[in-house]
């Protein structure tokens, strides 16, 4: 523990004595700052994953001035670590960070604000206040560390209940609006229309979609303790709805961005009536990866836990975006984050595949997706109502516990075993991931 | 009785042919097939050449080119390496084989206990003192530890010490021949079967080599093949799914992952061809009895 | 008792070799150090140094203080270090077992057979082995999915895996990796195997043959105690190697979305200990724990089977 932040210390100090990163080594309290109203130009080096690879490139083409070096990566998606031993490296030798990051994981910002890791700069000076205003106030929350602003999100990623109209419709099912609704519904399904599915549990953020929305303590700080409770009624209850569903195959623990899903469930003959997930699923999921043809998909409410209000939802994801504390060219990069969350906004094929964070793009983005032809009904009402209801009594913090899920309850899922007895086990698990990370923590 | 053995002995042969090989047949022809056909035709069925290259292309636009700069860093590493450790692993294996000297044993015995040292193990240290050095970011950082081949050494020592007849050495020597040029007229050409076969060795193991490099390089258009292959299983969504992607913008499904693994492999295949007969030979028919 | 006249002529040639050897051990011994010393350096900064540094950082903490057995400590009460150690000592043993048995078996069945089937089917069982690294999981990662795999059928009915994700459930993976290390690895060890019965003298062969003895026995009462030094170097060599798995399951955490851990084996942990956490102490604590596994099956080995006994 001390090593880190003494080595971070003398590699912050030494960079001040070289005279390195630019404004940024000066004083590690205050971050780079933009220069106000010049144009970006220069050097910059971003790092995105495959899905913003075409942003970066649009910004690149657009911006001949900006010589930009796209590096694509994993994201750090599904919990990987892959930008802290980056990271590590570059604080290590003293070189080698990019100037942007893009990442999947929406906690990333918590632990690279903090020791020893100190890469994300302070937004204060590098991007106007009236801008981040626009933001919706949870979204720069959740940027928010040690009360600076770390990050600007990219899109807000709600939990909403995607909707099979055309298949609902034929098979005479009205769309429910509560999860005991959904789960009965899931019972008929199983009866008369077997190999059909309501829903999955398989990703690796499964744990987000069905127990955050119903307000399960998995993740809540309270002041500097971090409570983990998966005893609570509130995740034992949804884990009794889920697993006669499972059982029945209605809810299959398979991951929808597998071969597998695809070929099973996807397709032009598709099988998925329902489905809780992600506003980001929208077109780049049923369309993209599950060739779900047109005119088949919209968007609902999400599910309300019986009479229950006001209704919570759980959220997965939302892709902050990071500016490096190193930077040698914090105009070109502030440029391009605010470029890329609040200008880029393409039409059709092409469309940004989440709802944006940033509040007057989300309104244009919106109207796309309302005349999109290619969802059988307008999704956007659902989308609009679900951005303010996550739940809020869930906390990002330093560890990734998406591979805590997968390991610790995915894996046995597959294996046959029943979610009501994986609550103990995951409980467990991400005790002993929060306390590896230097959390005091609260089992009930 | 004899008929029913013999058949028995094929059988099992076969079988584990076709165990090590159909993996391979798979990877050569799964380029040729589309994404869609990789899954609804048979498994060994050849698809067109076109896809081949509509594979590579998608393949070599990820990342602007970087798979051939991943090739061609592995050739860069693998050659210059091995080209440091023929010249000081030969002349080494040379001179604790024929010759003596204080320290003989120890210099045997270091290189013996190095070579069971897990290499991984040694992997953490080797980062430390690289970046004590500043060569943490430089591709020396991957072909100076690469150039330490205990394993080719002891190879070397072994084929001088028991391949090469004293008599041919003293002859030499009472010729008149000082050590060097012994070694330069006699033990040099002699030696052309253990260096082709440290070459080989030396070349499979750095091409090959996946966590020195994973660990001390942290620019991508470093990387060596076998790292750039899992940056490009992890970038791509066919295994990763990206928050909103849906693999359109970068192209890379299995047929293109699979291509990716079959070039990755050409350049160690062709030195394996040219090493087959001084491996299958060399390696312990110089410890054959006089 | 032999002629005396034999024992006349051998005495001379006896002596005579004698004096050779001791000649090229003795004074007269030529001075081969500037041969051996380019390659010192590599040795030591790439080898020895590196050792001696590991073992230090094992027992020192962070800031270069004596920390006594506290690293190890520290690293063996994580809650991921014993599963991990778990996972490797589970997967070294079979793929050892598979190596002992499967690689002199083969070895031995080619040795018996026509020179030229020999020789293609030598070469076919070491193609595999261009493949090591992450291209040969690649390889196995399409291999072991039921729907694109030739062999569905053995993955279906035998491993029980329909989808991707049961061929990589946490019970199978010790012998998923074994089977990948085994591929690459084999057939190298099969030329080496095959080599070393080369060096049986043909007489041997053919009296025990004229005694009686079938194939079966030849193999295994003449041959394989002759090999026994070849097996113990593999066996040896092989232990060190398997303890440090990284490339299999690394790759397989990746294409699985995370259902595979990143610190499945102990050597993954060393590294995100290292390069995650900055705690290379922590991290060298493991690697010497690595270390001394190895060591401990070497020392097994070579006091089993005698390996040093006949050495230069």
């Amino acid at each position: 523990m001390m090593q880190r932040s003494l080595l971070s210390a003398v590699v912050v100090s030494m960079l001040a004595l070289a005279g390195c990163g630019g404004d940024s080594a000066d004083d590690s309290a205050k971050g780079p700052t933009a220069s106000p109203g010049a144009s970006a130009s220069g050097k910059l080096t971003v790092w995105v994953d495959a899905a913003r690879l075409p942003v970066a490139q649009a910004y690149a083409k657009e911006h001949a001035n900006v010589k930009t070096d796209i590096v694509t990566f994993d994201g750090d998606g599904n919990g990987a670590t892959t930008l802290q031993t980056k990271i590590q490296l570059w604080n290590r030798t003293g070189k080698g960070w990019p100037d942007v990051v893009f990442s999947e994981q929406v906690n990333d910002p918590v632990w690279m604000a903090r020791k020893p890791f100190e890469f994300a700069a302070p937004l204060e000076d590098l991007i106007p206040k009236n801008l981040v205003s626009d933001w919706p106030e949870a979204s720069t929350a959740q940027c928010t560390v040690d009360g600076k602003l770390y990050c600007v999100q990219d899109n807000v990623a709600p939990v909403v209940l995607w909707v099979n109209k055309k298949l609902m419709d034929q098979f005479g099912y009205a769309v429910p609006t509560t999860w005991q609704e959904w789960a009965s519904l899931a019972q008929k399904v199983a009866k008369e229309h077997p190999g059909y599915i309501v829903g999955n549990v398989g990703d690796s953020y499964g744990h987000w979609i069905y127990f955050w929305g119903n307000q399960c303590p998995l993740e809540q700080l309270k002041d500097d303790r971090l409570l983990i409770n998966s005893a609570d009624e509130h995740c034992t209850r949804v884990a009794s709805m889920l697993d006669p569903l499972i059982k029945n195959g209605t809810v299959p623990p398979l991951s929808v961005f597998t071969p597998d899903f695809a070929k099973k469930y996807g397709g032009a003959n598709d099988k998925v009536l329902l489905m809780p997930g992600p506003s980001w699923y929208a077109q780049a999921l049923f369309d993209q990866t599950l060739h779900i043809p047109a005119g088949q998909i919209t968007a609902a409410p999400p599910l309300q836990w019986e009479n229950e209000s006001p209704t919570t939802t759980g959220q997965v994801g939302g892709g902050p975006w990071i500016i490096s504390k190193h930077t040698a060219n914090p105009t070109a990069a502030a440029d391009f984050v605010v470029w890329a969350t609040t200008v880029f906004n393409p039409s059709g094929a092409d469309a940004r595949p989440g709802l944006p964070a940033y509040a007057p793009l989300a309104a244009k983005w919106l109207q796309m997706q309302a005349e999109n032809p290619y969802f059988a009904a307008d999704p956007t009402p659902a989308l609009k109502t679900s951005t303010s209801q996550i739940w809020q009594g869930w906390h990002l913090v330093t560890y990734p516990d998406q591979p805590v899920w997968s390991n610790t309850v995915v894996t046995q899922l597959v294996a046959g075993k029943d979610l009501s007895s994986l609550l103990k086990p995951l409980g467990d698990a991400l005790a002993q991931a929060a306390q590896a990370a230097g959390y005091a923590v609260i089992r009930e | 009785m004899r008929h029913t053995a013999r058949g028995f002995r094929s059988l099992i042969l076969a079988a584990f042919a076709l165990f090590f090989v159909a993996p391979l047949l798979w990877l050569i022809v799964a380029p040729t097939k589309s994404d869609e056909e990789l899954v609804t035709r048979g498994t060994f069925a050849f698809g067109s050449l076109h896809q081949v290259g509509e594979a590579w292309a998608h393949l070599d636009a990820f990342s602007d080119h970087i798979y051939r700069a991943w090739i061609a860093n592995s050739l860069l590493y693998a050659l210059s390496a091995t080209a440091i450790v023929l010249a000081t692993a030969i002349p080494a294996g040379y001179g604790l084989a024929l010759g003596n000297f204080p320290g003989r044993r120890i210099v045997l015995t270091l290189t013996l206990v190095v070579m069971i040292m897990p290499a991984a193990a040694l992997v953490l240290p080797i980062f430390l003192e690289l970046n004590a050095a500043h060569l943490i970011g430089s591709r020396l950082s991957v072909i100076l530890p690469f150039s330490f081949f205990p394993f080719g050494v002891y190879l070397a020592y072994i084929y001088y010490a028991t391949a090469i007849p004293h008599d041919l050495l003293d002859a030499a020597r009472v010729d008149g021949c000082g050590e060097w040029a012994t070694f330069r007229h006699i033990g040099l050409p002699l030696g052309k079967p253990v260096v082709a076969l440290v070459f080989f060795f030396s070349f499979v193991a750095d091409w090959n080599n996946f966590f020195l490099p994973y660990a001390v390089l942290g620019d991508s258009k470093q990387y060596p093949i076998q790292v750039g292959l899992s940056n490009l299983l992890s970038s791509t969504p066919s295994f990763n799914p990206a928050v909103g992607g849906g693999g359109q913008q970068v192209n890379i499904f299995r047929p293109e992952l699979a291509l990716a693994t079959l070039l990755a492999v050409v350049p160690v295949a062709i030195v394996f061809m040219l090493s087959q007969r001084a491996l299958v030979r060399g390696l312990i028919g110089g410890g054959v009895k006089e | 008792m032999r002629s005396s006249e034999s024992d006349e002529v051998s005495a001379p040639a006896a002596t005579a070799a004698g004096a050779r050897a001791v000649q090229v051990r003795g004074r007269r011994a030529p001075r081969t150090f500037p041969f051996v010393l380019p390659y010192l350096p590599f040795l030591f900064l790439f080898g020895i140094f590196p050792m001696i540094y590991a073992a230090t950082l094992a027992f020192t903490n962070d800031t270069g203080a004596w920390a006594g057995f506290g690293n190890f400590e520290r690293t063996f009460t994580d809650y991921r270090f014993v599963p991990a150690l778990l996972h490797i000592l589970l997967y070294t043993g079979v793929w050892l077992s598979l190596l002992l048995v499967l690689v002199v078996g083969l070895a031995l069945l080619l040795h018996g057979r026509a020179n030229r089937v020999s020789t293609t089917y030598r070469f076919l069982f070491y193609l595999p082995g261009a493949l090591a690294g992450a291209a040969s999981v690649l390889v196995w990662l399409f291999m072991l999915d039921p729907s694109v795999s030739p062999g569905s059928f053995l993955l279906r009915n035998v491993l029980g895996s329909h989808l991707f994700v049961e061929s990589i459930a946490p019970g199978k993976l010790p012998f998923i990796f074994a089977m990948i290390a085994f591929w690459t690895g084999a057939g190298g060890w099969i030329v080496v195997m095959y080599g070393a019965l080369n060096t049986i003298p043909h007489d041997l062969e053919e009296a025990a043959r004229i005694d009686g003895a079938g194939p079966v026995t030849i193999a295994l009462r003449l041959k394989l105690p002759l090999i026994r030094k070849w097996v113990a170097y593999m066996a040896i060599l092989s232990f060190a190697t398997g303890t440090q798995l990284f490339v299999e399951p690394q790759l397989v955490n990746q294409a699985s979305l995370g259902l595979v851990p990143d610190t499945w084996s102990s050597n993954q942990l060393a590294y995100q200990m290292a390069f995650r956490y900055g705690d290379f102490n922590a991290a060298a604590a493991i690697a010497v724990d690595l270390l001394a596994i190895g060591l401990f099956a070497a020392v097994l080995v070579v006091t089993r089977t005698g390996l040093f006994r006949a050495e230069d």
